[in-house]
């Protein structure tokens, strides 16, 4: 029981330490995550069916207008929230998960495995993530799960070299030394020694991860290439922008406002986080 | 040319091979085969007998064994055949050459703006290291650097274009213009590429500005930096020959290490301008489900972004002697 309260203490810890922007920063992910979760229940309209009249300015029974098929934007941008989300979060887990794995096995055994895989490595980096998701999503269809695998693929990288570059450290400690002579095997060492002291570094890695695979997601949708079913933040604006005429009436205000601005904010504040936690990781990195 | 180098060549071969065969597996790999697409997309169902099938498989080579189509997929491949267009019913070639020169137009016009303006605002920061202009630059750079360039985009555009109407909507060039002289075409082409390249710039800049403030302090730090100024060299001296000549070399391996990343936002940004490059061929592609089409971009844009890193490479070689391992710049 205490193990889990100080395994709950120690983010709200971490938070305390945030400049006034990281915390503001925090409050708003904390914002859309609740929306997200709290979604069905905060917006009164359905998000997938029309329910007002077409193209109404905000206010009213409509908080923040509606589109051109009348439907309330407040209630998608609040199931919005969820797509953004779950993208971000599932793509950022499976590339720590994988990445980490990678990296660890790249580090530990060292040699020829390790030689392949930071090849592999250089090149995933240099090779551009947007064509080869177009590619998948035009060749594969467009699925939600399509594009996290896709984003994951492109992710694992950066993670497999924090944890590479670490473990090749740990490796030449005394203390690790010394567990190898006791017998200590490849398994245990990995559990004991290495997972613990990577973690937090995985973890600090893991929300700038979900902001890339957030915006690449919206991207994609913006280009009417992500889940036509579900309606993403993205996806708004790509029905918005290609509605004739748009240049030329003031639907913009609203139609494309609203979500332009929640996703903004998310990106923002993703990064900004993720900018606190990498700078208390490694203090080189804040002057 | 030493052993590194060649194992480095090696490697960009061995890449570009990896792709080109992703490429011919792709559309193998995708569920259907070429006649349910056929008889799918008419409307009413065309049911293809047994004679015509095998007419058409002999016709397009799908008959023969996988391995030998794709021998004479890669013999077309590098007399540079990309393949059939079904939409346009033209080359692929044809139509991504007469594309590409937008999309090089707007990304190097980007890196050129962002690299400069980057350098010169972090050499700047990093001179007046905490006094107030270095934390007012470092605040507003580090915001301008987490917004994706089509969000920027598409700011620029609901202000600048359609509210002021100071900048074209759409395009690269105005409609059947008919220019008095070159100067004129030159500005309409300008005028026409000045919010896409900003978007991708401001982008970008964030990015540059942070690496070249940290490359410049890192310098300043340096032994070397006080011996200069004890031999009593000017400061212009000691600014351009000592400082910006030894923090240029992470600057320049980031230009083409990112290049990746401004290819992407290119396309993204390409199609909130409607600018007529490949970006924005390639979703009109995807549109239209011209499969050729798609992975004659695909494959263009993958080599180009894979040659600029080569060159990276090669020029980094040049300027760093001290580099003779490659994994060395990366930090390991």
């Amino acid at each position: 029981m205490a193990g889990v309260l100080k395994l709950l203490l120690k983010p709200i810890k971490t938070i305390k330490k945030f400049s006034l922007l990281g915390k503001t920063s925090f409050i708003v992910i904390l914002l859309i995550l609740l929306v997200a979760i709290f979604a069905p229940c905060i917006s009164i309209h359905p998000y997938n069916v029309s329910s007002g009249p077409p193209l109404s300015p905000p206010g009213g029974e409509h908080p923040l207008g509606t589109d051109e098929l009348g439907i309330d934007l407040w209630a998608q941008i609040c199931y919005g929230a969820r797509v953004s989300l779950l993208v971000g979060f599932l793509t950022a887990l499976l590339a720590a998960l994988g990445g980490g794995l990678i990296g660890i096995v790249s580090g530990y055994l060292g040699g020829w495995t390790d030689k392949i895989l930071m090849r592999i490595i250089d090149i995933m980096i240099v090779l551009p993530d947007l064509p080869v998701m177009i590619v998948m999503a035009a060749f594969f269809g467009p699925s939600l799960l399509n594009i996290i695998l896709v984003l994951a693929l492109f992710s694992w990288v950066f993670p497999a070299r924090i944890v590479r570059s670490q473990v090749l450290m740990l490796k030449e400690q005394g203390y690790i030394k010394s567990a190898e002579t006791y017998g200590a095997g490849a398994w245990y060492l990995i559990h004991r020694h290495f997972l613990p002291e990577v973690f937090p570094l995985v973890a600090v890695n893991m929300v700038r991860l979900t902001g890339r695979a957030v915006v690449a997601e919206a991207g994609l949708s913006f280009l009417g290439l992500g889940d036509p079913t579900s309606k993403s933040w993205g996806l708004i604006m790509h029905h918005a922008i290609n509605f004739a005429g748009i240049y030329f009436t003031p639907f913009w205000k609203w139609w494309l406002l609203y979500p332009w601005l929640a996703l903004t904010l998310m990106v923002i504040s993703l990064a900004f986080i993720s900018r606190e936690l990498e700078k208390m990781a490694d203090p080189r990195m804040g002057r | 040319m030493n052993k590194k180098r060649v194992t480095r060549l090696a490697e960009y071969f061995f890449t570009v091979w990896v792709i080109v065969t992703l490429n011919f597996l792709l559309p193998r790999a995708m569920p259907g085969d070429p006649f349910l697409y056929l008889s799918s997309d008419v409307g009413e169902e065309v049911i293809f007998s047994e004679e015509q099938r095998q007419y058409y498989l002999a016709y397009y080579g799908l008959d023969r064994p996988v391995g030998g189509q794709y021998l004479s997929y890669m013999s077309e491949l590098l007399r540079g055949n990309l393949g059939h267009s079904l939409y346009y019913n033209e080359p692929v070639s044809h139509i991504i050459l007469r594309r590409l020169a937008w999309t090089f137009f707007l990304v190097i016009a980007a890196v050129i703006l962002s690299t400069f303006i980057g350098t010169v605002l972090g050499s700047i920061s990093a001179w007046y290291r905490e006094k107030w202009l270095d934390k007012f630059l470092f605040f507003n750079l580090i915001i301008m650097s987490e917004i994706p360039a089509f969000l920027l985009g598409l700011v620029l555009l609901f202000s600048f274009a359609a509210g002021l109407g100071l900048f074209p909507l759409s395009g690269a060039m105005t409609h059947f213009a008919g220019y008095e002289n070159w100067w004129e075409k030159v500005l309409d082409i300008l005028h026409h590429a000045f919010l896409p390249v900003i978007a991708l710039t401001i982008a970008r800049t964030g990015g540059m500005y942070l690496l070249s403030r940290n490359s410049v302090i890192t310098v300043l730090e340096k032994d070397y930096l006080r011996t200069a100024r004890a031999k009593g060299l000017s400061e212009k001296r000691v600014i351009f020959r000592h400082v910006l000549r030894n923090a240029m070399l992470p600057i320049v391996t980031r230009v083409f290490l990112s290049l990746g990343s401004l290819v992407g936002g290119a396309i993204l940004v390409e199609n909130v301008f409607a600018y007529p490059g490949l970006g924005h061929l390639m979703r009109e592609a995807v549109m239209v489900r011209d499969y050729p089409l798609i992975q004659g971009i695909f494959l263009v844009v993958t080599i180009c972004v894979l040659l600029a890193n080569f060159i990276a490479d090669f020029i980094y070689g040049k300027l760093d002697p001290r580099v003779n391992d490659y994994s060395e710049t990366y930090g390991g």
